[in-house]
């Protein structure tokens, strides 16, 4: 029983290994996919992050306004011109900053106490200038605040009769949880990768062996037909599982590449981060491929079998979003899905939040029961899978 | 020795209005000695393929038994797999997987070693010839190449019975030449069991020791080709099988299987 299982296991494994262009496609698709999307996210969080450092408004007729220029670049802004044409660039959004536009007579004005009007222009349909108006907003009331201060002080008012009381923001998560938020990518990315790598071998062993005319032959053969399916669901768990280290461990370089600093001292992904999602994946590896070899086993070729697992893609590729979406956080029952229960444990692992004994196991005992249930069924359909 | 003794079975399509039945085999029996051809001739929906499944332990019998050596299959059937050889109407083959390792990986399931796998692979390829096919991937494979691998397969083990499916199936003439001269060699040489089933007459009276005539699941005649010859009084044994096949016996038969 050992060694047909072990016979069967080594073939399967040989077979799905020289399939070479089906596990390029798989590589490219779930191993080489997180981390550029990673790479290219951090690449736009830089960029805004650049926006930032630069400090920079653009002020139109800032000729005008000497008291206001002085005043911004006390805050260590850059007060520049905008471009000639700037509304226009502004609607087809090619300039990314709103435009404070200030009238010739503002100094005069402001000195007059007359309350001189500024424009802050930018275009609903422009979102990097929104957000950078939003910016000038706050600058611009400091400005206001700074005036009226002195104004108050020249009349002996105490300044601190304007601000009953203060206001300011403290943030509670640490960098862990903050990198999580980001990091859902990664959990997502390997599960998918998992799916994948399972699924075309799991379906060669099955639907394939079925349309090649090869699974007659083979019940010909003394061997028992648990240890053929035990072979078989071996080597499909193993090529999964391979794809998920692949799939980890592409991370790790690929976090390198972040060109974020903040998003780089957030995102914490080592070593032992990896070590933990392959040790999560091991049950979901086992029990997708046995999944995924039950509904195969039903269909006579390849392809009517890749229609039939489009289930299994549809759920593993929603269950995680659950997580995303929810509002209510963690529920006991998310650990009794698989998939879910993944990449639930998974956003604990970055967000460097401990797990409990129960909660780790009770993925692991329902892994074990879809995979004594699904081989089962395998088994006993093998027989009349081989004849028709 | 294939020992076949009084084989029934009858397969049920569809439900309800659609409901069919078709008794595939009935009453069937024969013995098909070492060292001799068996041929199972028949028109197609006979029950050959049927009776072949069945003997390969693939199908259970509604009634009868199969007996390999004195091993009942469906009592026995690894113990009595292990001394048969089957090549189905199912010929796949792993394309990715060279010839050699197609055949070595049957020897494996077959409980042999590898060494032992290993040579006895250079011993059939030197048989059937097909010794610069073994290193190459069966992809793109020729049907004679596949029919080839897929008899070393079947025969891996040295099995001392064989059974073989309309072998000559999809065949040109040299293929179907170098078959016929792997399976006298295999009888006068080695002494096997063979039993072949097909529907072609050059077939048996090229090669049959004895041929055993079945239609509508049932034995219409048995005998050499020579035997049936004179019980039909016919000189063209085409001519005889036809109406061995699809004479009054036969029809009678064929009216009770579609019953």
């Amino acid at each position: 029983m050992m060694s047909a299982a072990w016979t069967v296991f080594r073939k399967e494994l040989i077979d799905a290994l020289r399939d070479r262009r089906t596990l390029l496609m798989v590589l490219l698709s779930s191993v080489a996919m997180g981390p550029l999307v990673l790479v290219l996210i951090s690449g736009l969080v830089a960029s805004f992050e650049k926006r930032a450092e630069e400090r920079v408004v653009l002020v139109a007729g800032l000729e005008h306004a000497p008291t206001l220029v002085n005043h911004l670049e006390r805050q260590t802004w850059t007060v520049k011109a905008p471009p000639a044409d700037w509304e226009r660039q502004l609607a087809a959004r090619s300039l990314g900053d709103a435009v404070l536009v200030v009238t010739p007579g503002f100094e005069a004005e402001l000195a007059a106490a007359e309350a001189p009007l500024v424009e802050i222009v930018s275009h609903t349909a422009n979102s990097r200038a929104e957000a950078s108006a939003r910016g000038v907003e706050r600058l611009l009331r400091g400005f206001s605040r700074e005036q009226a201060t002195l104004r108050l002080a020249w009349r002996g008012v105490a300044p601190a009769l304007l601000e009953p009381m203060r206001v300011e923001n403290r943030d509670l998560a640490d960098s862990a949880s903050r990198s999580a938020q980001l990091a859902f990518i990664v959990p997502y990315f390997v599960l998918m990768a998992v799916l994948y790598g399972a699924m075309n071998a799991a379906l060669d062993t099955t639907a394939g062996e079925r349309e090649r005319g090869s699974l007659e032959p083979l019940l010909m053969n003394p061997a028992e037909r648990s240890a053929l399916v035990a072979g078989k669901w071996l080597a499909v768990a193993a090529v999964a599982m391979l794809i998920a280290v692949l799939s980890c461990l592409s991370f790790l370089p690929g976090q390198w590449l972040i060109r974020s600093e903040a998003l780089a001292a957030m995102f914490r992904f080592g070593v032992g981060e990896a070590a933990a999602f392959v040790g999560l994946l091991l049950p979901l590896a086992a029990a997708l491929s046995a999944l995924l070899m039950a509904i195969a086993i039903r269909c006579k070729t390849f392809k009517e079998a890749q229609a039939n697992a489009t289930v299994v893609i549809l759920v593993v590729t929603l269950l995680p979003l659950v997580l995303m979406f929810g509002q209510e956080g963690e529920k006991p029952w998310h650990l009794w899905l698989p998939a879910l229960a993944q990449s639930t444990l998974m956003a604990r692992v970055l967000k460097g939040e401990g797990m409990e004994p129960m909660e780790v196991l009770i993925p692991v005992v329902v892994a074990a029961a879809v995979v004594v249930v699904a081989l089962g069924y395998v088994s006993r359909k093998l027989r009349s899978a081989a004849l028709k | 020795m294939i020992t076949v003794d009084n084989l029934s079975k009858r397969f049920v399509t569809g439900s309800g209005r659609q409901r069919r039945e078709v008794a595939a085999v009935q009453g069937l029996s024969l013995v098909a000695a070492d060292g001799r051809i068996t041929g199972l001739l028949g028109p197609n929906g006979a029950g050959k393929t049927t009776t072949l499944r069945i003997a390969a332990g693939l199908i259970e019998p509604d009634a009868g038994r199969v007996l390999v050596d004195g091993l009942e299959v469906q009592r026995e059937p690894r113990k009595a797999l292990a001394r048969m050889g089957v090549l189905s109407d199912a010929r796949g083959l792993y394309p990715r997987l060279t010839a050699r390792e197609n055949i070595v990986y049957y020897g494996r399931l077959q409980g042999m070693t590898e060494a032992a796998a290993q040579a006895r692979v250079d011993v059939l390829a030197e048989m059937l010839e097909m010794r610069p096919l073994l290193d190459r991937r069966t992809e793109g494979f020729s049907q004679g190449e596949r029919m080839k691998t897929s008899l070393a397969r079947a025969l891996i083990h040295d099995p001392p019975n064989i059974v073989l499916d309309e072998p000559t199936n999809g065949l040109d003439v040299v293929a179907t030449r170098a078959l016929r001269e792997a399976l006298r060699r295999l009888r006068d040489e080695h002494g096997k069991c063979i039993v072949f089933s097909t529907h072609i007459m050059q077939e048996v009276e090229r090669l049959c020791d004895r041929v055993i005539v079945v239609a509508g699941g049932r034995k219409v005649a048995e005998g050499t080709v020579a035997e049936l010859l004179e019980q039909t009084g016919e000189r063209d044994f085409e001519e005889a099988f036809v109406r061995l096949a699809y004479g009054p016996a036969a029809m009678a038969a064929q009216q009770g299987a579609a019953a």
